[in-house]
């Protein structure tokens, strides 16, 4: 028996050294396309190279410099994209939480009213509510200002946000909240002492979708945005589609550099994912 | 937690009583200061619901209102094919792309710094911009100069097939496309879902002999079935509007014949200049979008899991 | 490049020095919104913001001057339209074929024809034709653009590989089926020299504008120009516009289906076809402006000598084929707070030499619609280039038409359901004839016209 235990773990570690090589092919490939445009010349989409020739990395440089016209305001617009998406991200997650918690844990009457309506911000699909968000955006006076993205992002998601919470709250014992209130905590302590540190994975995940919601939008960020103070890095990428000519070169490497903060945001919160499994010894 | 009448191992290891929780409160409403609280939480989402999501939707919906975009729409050569392309987009991508999803959430529970390393790299896709993603792939896939092709023939000396250049193969490339793209995003999310799972419930499993799959089907599925069907739901919604796939890879060729309701929507809207009849195209799907939301309400009205 | 930098320190000097004739009937210290296609250079966008500086000087008005990119700057306008929010001045690249027939059509354009009148006699009757639209609310036909550009086909070809087939370019024939042919019998003598390139590099795909522009050249080249009359009205049923669409379809198709064109030509975006070339894939491509030898600008043997830049050959009949023209045309959308304010604006951009120099900032990629700019100004001539003369002789002196929505929006739509595309495709890939291909187009081109009646007139 004990044999057959090891045999089966190490085919399964075989299996899973297996199924990581397949994951690391299939995610890196068209990334790896496109670094390969990165590094070459503009010219060399079609040459029919599986690796560089020449590579260079002169591409990220003008991209770190701003040394080509359509990036001129590449570090301010990254910097509206972070301001536009921690928002998003941060809203999204306080709202959300605070709805789910309501109706989840609360029980407040009619709360499946609220999550039911919620629903009816998905019945047109995002990008075709584009025009009557235009304007309203103009009559809210919102016109060119980054909060009109960051209320659309923040709309979209947030429902989305609540039912995610109400899924994963429905994991977390009630006798929780039943014992503090008894020893007479309140409403809002239950909810930062108990609720969110318990929801702590779902708010890492959630609060990374929305952040690369907001971080990746490009339709909305374009109609509501105008000015290139204002813009964030995806309006500024779609610039390079103005025409049937381009520097695709600069286009991948600005893109890749553009990924790399959510990356590292969601690096740095990972942690708190796996915090769910320790706090397991607390439950029931 | 309510423990299900049919589980006597687990209802043992949680040591609790059946049918507990809940049954307390239910018939005692909310009183004083905490129905203000529960109100007061409630509020910024209301405002939120008012001000941004009423006025849309409805204008939206009467944008799209007027039976003249109906028939033109329906008079569209193409319209029965992309409403057959849409269905298998749906389908088939929202399905494999969640099993797949599902499956993977599993193997990044693996301990190990390669697994976690492995989980960054993963989620990459996610973290991309999608358009230069997209147009990446439509370059990869080129039949000719891709990279692909190149790579067949430079490693195995075989002329690779045309991905883009008919409409099946067409079509499969851009599903691929799009799992690529989303399939990180759902990992991380049921990866969450099992993060939360309790793990007295899968040691208590051990204790009884369970092997992987055992657990998986007695423990794991369970718990995430409500998780697992909110989600195809709602990502079958969400990939109806899902514009910058097919776009960006196929454009809807070749000879249009992979386009889908949300691209044939955005051409009429924006190249034929109709918004009326763009919106027509995502409307016409609401036969299917109504029944998935109503079972999409009924699952979140079920707030616990039974088990 | 040194030259065309000093050439726009000049223009722009000329410009704060002009002055507009007689005084602007607009009173002092107004707004005016401008939307605007971005340039495919700083100089362009340069030149533009130079235009608007020296206009507000001149006439005391300020101007709020946004660029945005071409590919999506029609949606931020049909939004714009349809929620009545809208700028006082639009200028789309691809506005003549996407949105301004349409929009004229249902009277949702201002009419510019005192616009239009300062400058009538400079301008060339397909500029004047292209931009005299229908508007159907008013049963009336007049000015609703105001020319400023204007684009046609083109034909590229590298000489390295036509000297690498053994040829010289001089070989290369004048004539219509030969030239074409031409390039087939270079990619087999590549091919033989183990080569993997193909002689003909045009698109034929049902996405983006190049296979449109492409078909409807052949279209009108083998005889079917009168598909639509300037009247507006189809003649979907007139045996030669049947005849030469067949004949067009035909000679498109049959190169693919024998391999001399890249079977992934079937879903090439706009893009795919430059890449192709540059990446010397393919030995000729067209395409509808000299962006591809102009891109490279820098890489002075690519441009000097390398890419040649070719008008095409004469025609199936032995003359001179018409030039199909895409006339661009700036637009004031109805309910524009300032109409006034737009008006004088474009009074000012459109005198020659101010026109004329925002076009040389944009290096030549866009082609003068005053044939005088032409003679004036060496720049567009001039003999040392390579690629400009060929085209500014081929659209300015050739002769030339103007696209059928300029008769009737309805073929605007034609264009964005890629009917002829899908025609090519019902032949390479769908097994049909090009009569049967071509037949189903036109019922599809007759529904659409259908939507769009034009009375007599």
């Amino acid at each position: 028996m004990i044999a057959g235990h090891v045999m089966r773990r190490r085919l399964g570690d075989a299996g899973a050294w297996f199924v990581g090589l397949v994951v690391l092919i299939w995610t890196l490939l068209p990334l790896y396309n496109m670094v390969l445009v990165a590094v070459q010349e503009k010219e060399d989409v079609f040459a029919s190279n599986v690796w560089p020739p020449k590579p260079t990395l002169d591409s990220f440089v003008v991209v770190f410099t701003e040394g080509y016209w359509y990036l001129e305001h590449f570090w301010h617009q990254m910097g509206n994209s972070l301001f536009i998406g921690v928002a998003v991200a941060v809203l999204t997650l306080f709202i959300g939480a605070l709805t789910s918690f309501s109706i989840g844990r609360l029980k407040v009457p009619m709360g499946w009213l609220v999550t039911n309506t919620a629903l009816l911000t998905y019945v047109i699909p995002m990008s075709f509510l584009a025009i009557p968000f235009y304007r309203i955006m103009k009559s809210y006076g919102l016109a060119d200002n980054p909060w009109s993205v960051i209320a659309v992002e923040v709309t979209f998601a947030t429902p989305y946000a609540i039912f995610i919470f109400q899924q994963y709250g429905a994991s977390i014992p009630r006798e929780l909240d039943e014992a503090a209130r008894i020893d007479g905590a309140s409403p809002p302590q239950i909810f930062f002492r108990i609720y969110l540190p318990l929801m702590a994975p779902a708010l890492v995940a959630v609060g990374t979708y929305a952040l690369l919601l907001a971080w990746n939008e490009y339709l909305y960020a374009f109609l509501l945005l105008s000015s290139d103070q204002t813009i964030t890095v995806p309006v500024t990428l779609g610039k390079f589609l103005n025409s049937d000519e381009a520097p695709w070169n600069y286009l991948m490497a600005a893109s890749i550099v553009f990924a790399l903060p959510p990356l590292a945001i969601y690096y740095i919160f990972r942690r708190y994912m796996s915090a769910g499994l320790t706090m397991g010894g607390v439950k029931g | 937690m309510a423990a299900a009448p049919g589980n006597p191992a687990l209802a043992a290891a949680r040591g609790a009583p059946a049918r507990r929780s809940g049954s307390v409160r239910r018939g005692h409403g909310l009183k004083g200061s905490e129905l203000s609280w529960a109100i007061a939480f409630l509020l910024p989402y209301v405002a939120v619901f008012l001000a941004f999501v009423l006025y849309p939707v409805a204008y939206g919906l009467w944008l799209g209102s007027s039976p003249k975009s109906y028939s033109a729409l329906f008079a569209d050569p193409i319209y029965a094919e992309t409403v057959v392309n849409t269905l298998i987009y749906l389908a088939v991508g929202v399905n494999v792309k969640l099993f797949l999803a599902l499956l993977l959430s599993g193997f990044f529970m693996r301990p190990g710094w390669w697994v976690k390393a492995l989980l960054l790299i993963f989620v990459l896709p996610w973290a991309v911009p999608a358009i230069p993603t997209f147009i990446s792939f439509h370059w990869m896939l080129n039949g000719q100069w891709g990279l692909i092709n190149n790579a067949l023939w430079t490693f195995f000396q075989m002329d690779g097939p045309p991905w883009l250049d008919t409409p099946t193969l067409a079509m499969g490339s851009v599903i691929t496309a799009y799992i690529w793209k989303w399939m990180p995003f759902w990992t991380v999310i049921f990866l969450a879902g099992r993060m939360s799972i309790p793990r007295e419930l899968y040691e208590a499993a051990e204790v009884d002999g369970a092997t992987g799959m055992h657990r998986f089907l007695h423990v794991t599925f369970p718990l995430m079935a409500n998780l697992y069907t909110v989600c195809t739901l709602l990502s079958t919604i969400w990939t109806l509007g899902d514009f910058n796939s097919v776009h960006f890879v196929s454009g809807g060729g070749p000879a249009l014949q992979t386009h889908v309701l949300a691209t044939l929507g955005i051409r009429d809207a924006f190249e034929l200049g109709d918004p009326g009849m763009g919106m027509a195209a995502v409307i016409s799907a609401l036969p299917l979008l109504v029944p998935l939301v109503i079972i999409l309400m009924r699952r979140l009205s079920k707030g616990e899991v039974q088990l | 490049m040194k030259i065309s930098s000093w050439r726009a320190i000049a223009a722009a000097a000329c410009l704060v020095g002009a002055a507009l004739p007689g005084a602007p009937a607009l009173a002092a210290g107004q707004t005016v919104t401008v939307w605007w296609n971005q340039g495919f250079y700083p100089a362009e966008d340069q030149a533009m913001k130079d235009v608007v500086a020296a206009w507000e000087k001149q006439s005391g008005n300020k101007v709020e001057l946004t660029f945005y990119n071409g590919s999506d700057l029609p949606a931020k306008i049909v939004s714009a339209i349809t929620t009545g929010e809208v700028p006082d001045l639009c200028y789309v690249d691809n506005g003549d074929f996407l949105l301004l027939g349409q929009n004229t059509w249902n009277d949702k354009i201002v009419d510019v024809s005192d616009v239009v009148e300062t400058q009538k006699a400079q301008y060339s009757q397909t500029a004047l034709t292209a931009a005299h639209l229908y508007d159907n609310v008013t049963k009336k036909r007049s000015f609703f653009g105001v020319p400023l550009k204007q684009q046609a086909l083109h034909y590229f070809v590298w000489k390295p590989m036509i000297e690498a087939a053994g040829y010289k370019m001089e070989d290369i024939p004048k004539t219509w089926e030969a030239y074409f042919d031409f390039f087939e019998g270079v990619q087999k003598k590549l091919r033989d020299k183990g080569q993997r390139v193909f002689g003909l590099g045009y698109s034929l795909a049902t996405k983006d504008s190049d296979s449109t522009y492409l078909v409807n050249q052949f279209i009108v080249a083998y005889g079917g120009a009168g598909l639509v009359t300037p009247d507006g009205k189809l003649h979907a049923d007139d045996p030669k516009v049947r005849e030469a669409a067949i004949k067009a379809i035909a000679k498109l198709t049959k190169p693919f289906k024998e391999g001399f064109v890249p079977p992934g030509a079937i879903n090439w975006g706009d893009p795919d076809n430059n890449s192709a070339f540059y990446a010397k894939q393919i030995v000729m491509t067209p395409n509808a402006t000299i962006s591809i030898p102009v891109a490279q600008m820098e890489k002075t043997d690519q441009y000097m000598k390398e890419i040649a830049t070719q008008s095409g050959p004469l025609g199936p009949d032995g003359k001179p084929t018409t030039s199909l023209v895409s006339v661009k045309l700036a637009f004031v959308p109805k309910g524009a707070k300032n109409v006034d304010g737009a008006k004088e604006f474009l009074k000012y951009l459109i005198q020659p030499k101010v026109l004329d120099a925002y076009l040389v900032a944009a290096r030549g990629r866009w082609l003068p619609v005053m044939p005088s700019m032409a003679k004036e100004d060496p720049f567009w001539t001039d003999p040392s280039d390579p690629h400009r003369p060929v085209v500014t002789h081929q659209e300015l002196d050739g002769p030339t038409m103007p696209w059928f929505q300029s008769f009737n929006p309805a073929y605007a739509d034609v264009n964005a359901e890629q009917v002829w595309g899908k025609a090519e495709a019902n032949v390479m890939t769908g097994g049909m004839t090009p009569e049967k291909a071509v037949d189903i187009a036109l019922e599809q081109i007759k529904a659409d016209f259908a939507k769009y009646p034009v009375p007599a007139q």
